[in-house]
């Protein structure tokens, strides 16, 4: 019979509300038939301010785009970049794939799993630390690889992500090695001095 | 195209997918994720062959092959989905061979790996694709030793629909059937890779056309949930017939177990439904095995009941009508009837001597358009312009309508049927939305497809008919009933006259007015556009065509119920919901009804006979394009019910005539004498039959049209049986009073209230829902038999509360 939707509007503020330049820049980079290829930025915007994307922005989303939620919420399950409930300050991506396999990222996984006590797809209570483990980070002549946020740590021994951690907990997260160029240049990290922890080095040994 | 499979040469035309050549070369291949009226998507790799072709040089010479002189084959390096891939000239495919025959083994082993093998407690086994696939092309044992994916085995994705998620083979027919046919991307792949599952975020599928997944879902994922665990697919007859829920003439299957109809799936008619049903069809079935139901007639003993014989039935009625003068007697049928009862009611109503003889709901107009158009018309229109809710009305149009958007014109048909992967569909085709213009009295469903659409006052279609009529013949129109400007009018008069081919959907808002009826030929006339008419109940047209009418106006249904009868024999129809009706009824000096429970008309009766369901009966209907389809009957234990033909052997043998009409097979051959052809050499596919528009050009209607600001709107359910149907009502909630959410608040009502409330003098319950889609100051009721679609008074003012919705603070 009727085919409304079947759920109520969502009562929080929407996320664009105030940020309808931002909306309009991103939705110009596509053409009218096209509109829903914005999906991605939108979710981006959201996910990298609230460090979630809630029910509420999903349907926002969709509407924005004229979509059904599940379309939107179709590609944000897709990729891992996305999540549902917020992650913590700090976003640990542990890397399980083949070469840091090897390389010992299933021992870093447990210490990790130990040292924070979360398990896969935990965030603490305190909000500071999220685990997750990924799939191949496209790094893997430096294996293993940690990811926080969106920076990389390579050949995370023990002792140093120990230090990592430390780090973290004290809220001075090191820039990220910068092992191997190319990739991790674009990564800039604001006031960062790279020379400080990078072990700089040709490292193209993939 | 010249192409060779195995040792088969043959002639395709190109564009022809290679897994449709290998099928049109009488061989085999498997597949689990191309589907026949679907894009072709690569996606299960199960479809594997080898494939080789020959090549060009850079004169544009064939690289010859020396030792035979002729074109040398180059293969692909490797094995090629069939479904994605398209003939070449001089193609080389083989299916037979060791390394494919390992390739396929290789495929099913995959798709094995995470599924649960759980065939002895699904519903699809027996009938499973992946079964069978298994079973052909597998090896019969699994090397995997693992532990399988685990995941939600009953999750509803609907009252109707119930998935599996460990079955899930991820082909993705469903997520595609969605947008591609339909056009509601309600349903998604969540996650990805090994994690992947079907899922929605949309609560209970909002669409018409959800259960249709059920039929192609390859395995057991997606179920039908009025028939889980109900039977098992070798213990099913099937009966293959045509639908009598609307006018569509949609092919259905009937799976009847022990005397009791399980489920109903599509049939196959390309040129009608195509294999797509909606969910009305599909789940509105329960009813007929509702255990209310009556199994043997009703004779009145003072105030109560008593079971009788049907020959005591009989001589009760006749020794009644023996007392009464024959042109007193009425007869009426509702327009869900068959074409052979139709001839059975007017044998009786000659043996009495009686004009008053109808069916209804039927609206004034003939349902004959002059220039009629076919669905397959509909389905390549260029510019389409609908006047209604047909999403409701009759559902099977809405999807034609859609195809028409995408303006891939019928595919070929192969001796294996239509393609399974027919090339030129694309997920996510670019849909012609200019073609479509929606004219209706709120937003309905197919406005959200539609270039241009267009809310029209309560009853203000043929103002808005009248005026676009100006428009196309150069006159001056009213401009205020055109609802645009008087430019875009121009622009569209222009765009449907210059279309290859236009046609015109006229819904019963349309039809329930003679003026409208006429203004909407006027336009149709003037653009060059074709007309499809939607009839009121499945055999309208049919019944007008065969002349189940009154022989004068006065003597029509509603003359009948208002006093020209006095005696009344109704089929099917249920008037007594009007308090001042059911008064004459009941000083009826005889009523009998002939239904399948007994309603409040039977209730009043001297005499109930138990009636057939549309499911139950053998006969001849007419869809709305004026195609005769047979309708066969389903083995379901029903007692001594009987359909109107047996209703008139048994009277006629009390009066002791033997009347044409006694049986489906004397009525036909009447029919063959008036149709010219015998309708019970039909075929499912049904035959497109032009009669003559003799009598039925003449409006035998009601002499007063309705009034009233409130509209009684088509739904895609059967209202009378909704209560019956325990799934779909779950489903889509009780019958609704649609209202603007401002105008509730001046009554205090609020969603999902349940109110007492009378429509048209008549008491209803309905659940109240309020939608911006209506326009201020309209309420939408739902159109029954007795009811049908057009305008109504409603009486807000008096409605009472039944009970409130829990207030969400
Ligand atoms: S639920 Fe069925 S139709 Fe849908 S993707 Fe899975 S196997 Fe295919
Ligand atoms: S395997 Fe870890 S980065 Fe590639
Ligand atoms: S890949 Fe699925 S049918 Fe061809």
């Amino acid at each position: 019979m009727s085919t409304s939707r079947g759920h109520e509007l969502p009562t929080v503020t929407p996320f664009f509300a105030d940020k309808q330049d931002l909306l309009a820049r991103i939705l110009s980079r596509y053409p009218d038939y096209g509109r829903r290829s914005a999906v991605m930025p939108l979710l981006w915007e959201v996910q990298r301010a609230e460090r979630h994307v809630s029910r509420a922005r999903v349907d926002e989303i969709a509407e924005i785009l004229g979509l059904h939620a599940t379309e939107v919420k179709g590609v944000m399950s897709f990729y891992s970049t996305y999540h549902e409930h917020p992650v913590g300050a700090y976003h640990l991506q542990v890397c399980r794939t083949l070469s840091c396999s090897l390389a010992g990222a299933d021992e870093l996984a447990a210490f990790l799993e130990e040292e924070l006590d979360l398990v896969n797809g935990e965030t603490d209570a305190e909000g500071r630390f999220s685990l997750q483990f990924v799939e191949c980070l496209g790094s893997c002549g430096t294996a293993p690889v940690l990811q926080v946020n969106d920076s990389y740590f390579e050949r995370v021994s023990r002792s140093r992500c120990r230090a990592l951690l430390d780090a973290m907990r004290r809220d001075a997260l090191p820039a990220p090695t910068v092992e191997r160029g190319g990739d991790n240049e674009v990564v800039r990290v604001e006031g960062a001095d790279r020379s400080a922890t990078g072990e700089a080095g040709e490292g193209d040994r993939a | 195209m010249r192409v060779k499979v195995n040792d088969r040469e043959l002639e395709l035309a190109p564009g022809t997918s290679v897994i449709d050549a290998v099928f049109a070369a009488g061989y085999d291949v498997p597949y689990f994720c191309s589907q026949a009226y679907m894009s072709p998507i690569g996606a299960c790799r199960m479809c594997l062959a080898r494939i080789g072709a020959p090549r060009k040089d850079r004169d544009g010479n064939w690289l010859v092959d020396d030792a035979t002189g002729e074109p040398k084959v180059f293969f692909f390096p490797t094995m090629m989905a069939t479904c994605t891939t398209v003939v070449m000239e001089g193609m080389v495919v083989d299916t037979l061979s060791k390394e494919v025959k390992d390739a396929q083994r290789g495929m099913v082993e995959f798709t094995l790996i995470n599924h649960p093998l759980d065939c002895p407690v699904c519903d699809k086994g027996g009938a499973c694709e992946l079964q069978d696939r298994a079973y052909e092309y597998g090896t019969g044992r699994s090397r995997f030793v693992f532990d399988k994916r685990h995941q939600e085995k009953h999750h509803p994705l609907s009252e109707l629909i119930t998935l599996d998620r460990e079955r899930c083979i991820h082909c993705k027919r469903c997520v595609r059937y969605f947008e591609e046919v339909p056009g509601d991307e309600v349903l998604d792949f969540i996650e990805r890779g090994g994690h992947t599952y079907i899922g929605t975020l949309e609560e209970g599928l909002p669409s018409n056309f959800t259960g249709n997944i059920t039929d192609i879902c390859p395995v057991g994922a997606l179920l039908d949930a009025t028939s889980r665990f109900r039977g098992r697919n070798w213990e099913y007859d099937h009966t293959f017939t045509t639908s009598l829920d609307d006018a569509s003439g949609s092919a259905i299957v009937i799976d009847a177990r022990t005397g009791r109809i399980e489920r109903i799936k599509s049939g196959i008619n390309p040129e009608v439904n195509k294999s797509w049903i909606d969910d009305g069809i599909r789940f509105g079935h329960e009813y007929a095995g509702d255990p209310e139901r009556l199994r043997r007639p009703l004779l009145r003993r003072g105030d109560a009941f008593e079971e009788a014989s049907w020959d005591e039935a009989a001589a009760f009625i006749s020794e009644r009508l023996g007392g009464l003068s024959g042109k007193d007697v009425g007869i009426a049928i509702r327009a869900d009837a068959t074409l052979e009862e139709g001839v059975a009611a007017r044998a009786l109503a000659e043996l009495i001597g009686t004009g008053q003889v109808d069916h209804a709901p039927r609206h004034g107009p003939s349902l004959v358009p002059v220039h009629g158009a076919t669905l397959q018309d509909l389905a390549t229109a260029t510019a389409v312009i609908v006047l209604g809710d047909v999403t409701e009305e009759l559902p099977a149009l809405d999807l034609r309508i859609k195809d028409a958007l995408k303006g891939v014109s019928p595919p070929p048909l192969f001796a294996h049927g239509v393609p399974i992967a027919d090339l030129r569909l694309k997920e996510r085709m670019p849909r012609a939305r200019e073609r479509l213009t929606v004219v209706a009295p709120y937003r309905v469903g197919l406005m959200q497809h539609a270039g241009r659409p267009v809310v029209v006052p309560v009853g203000g279609e043929a103002a808005w008919l009248q005026a676009m009529t100006d428009v196309a013949n150069g006159t001056d129109p009213d401009e205020g009933a055109l609802g645009m400007g008087r430019a875009e009018a121009q622009g569209l008069v222009r765009q449907w006259r210059e279309a290859s081919k236009a046609v015109m959907v006229v819904g019963g808002f349309v039809l329930a007015s003679a003026k409208a009826t006429d203004a909407a030929a006027a336009l149709a006339k003037a653009v060059g556009a074709s007309q499809l008419l939607v009839p009121p109940m499945a055999n309208g047209r049919g019944l007008e065509i065969t002349q189940v009418l009154p022989s004068h106006a006065r003597y029509d249904y509603r003359g009948m119920l208002a006093g020209s009868a006095k005696a009344l024999l109704l089929s099917g129809l249920d008037p007594a919901r009007d308090p001042a009706t059911a008064a004459r009824l009941g000083a009826c000096e005889l009523l009998v009804v002939h239904d399948l429970f007994l309603t409040d008309t039977a209730k009043l009766a001297h005499v109930v006979l138990p009636g057939k369901s549309g499911y139950e009966k053998d006969g001849t209907t007419v869809s709305l394009e004026g195609r005769f389809l047979p309708v066969r009957a389903a083995p379901v234990d029903n007692g001594e019910a009987e359909d109107l033909t047996g209703v008139v052997k048994v009277l006629g043998e009390a009066f002791g005539k033997r009347l044409e009409g006694r049986s489906v097979r004397s009525a036909r051959r009447v029919l063959r004498k008036e149709l010219g052809f015998d309708p019970a050499e039909l075929d499912r596919l049904g035959l497109l039959h032009d009669l003559p528009r003799r009598r039925s050009g003449v409006s035998v209607g009601p002499r007063q049209e309705a009034t009233g600001a409130a509209l009684r709107v088509p739904t895609m359910v059967r209202p009378e049986y909704l209560a019956r149907n325990p799934r779909l009502r779950a489903a889509l909630g009780d019958l609704a009073l649609r209202l603007h959410p401002a105008d509730a608040a001046g009554h205090d009502l609020h969603d999902g209230d349940e109110v007492r409330v009378p429509v048209d003098g008549a008491p209803w319950r309905l659940r109240i829902v309020l939608s911006e889609a209506v326009p201020r100051g309209v309420c939408l009721v739902p159109a029954t038999p007795d009811a049908p679609v057009g305008r109504a008074h409603v009486a807000l003012e008096q409605v009472v509360h039944e009970r409130r919705a829990l207030e969400v603070a």
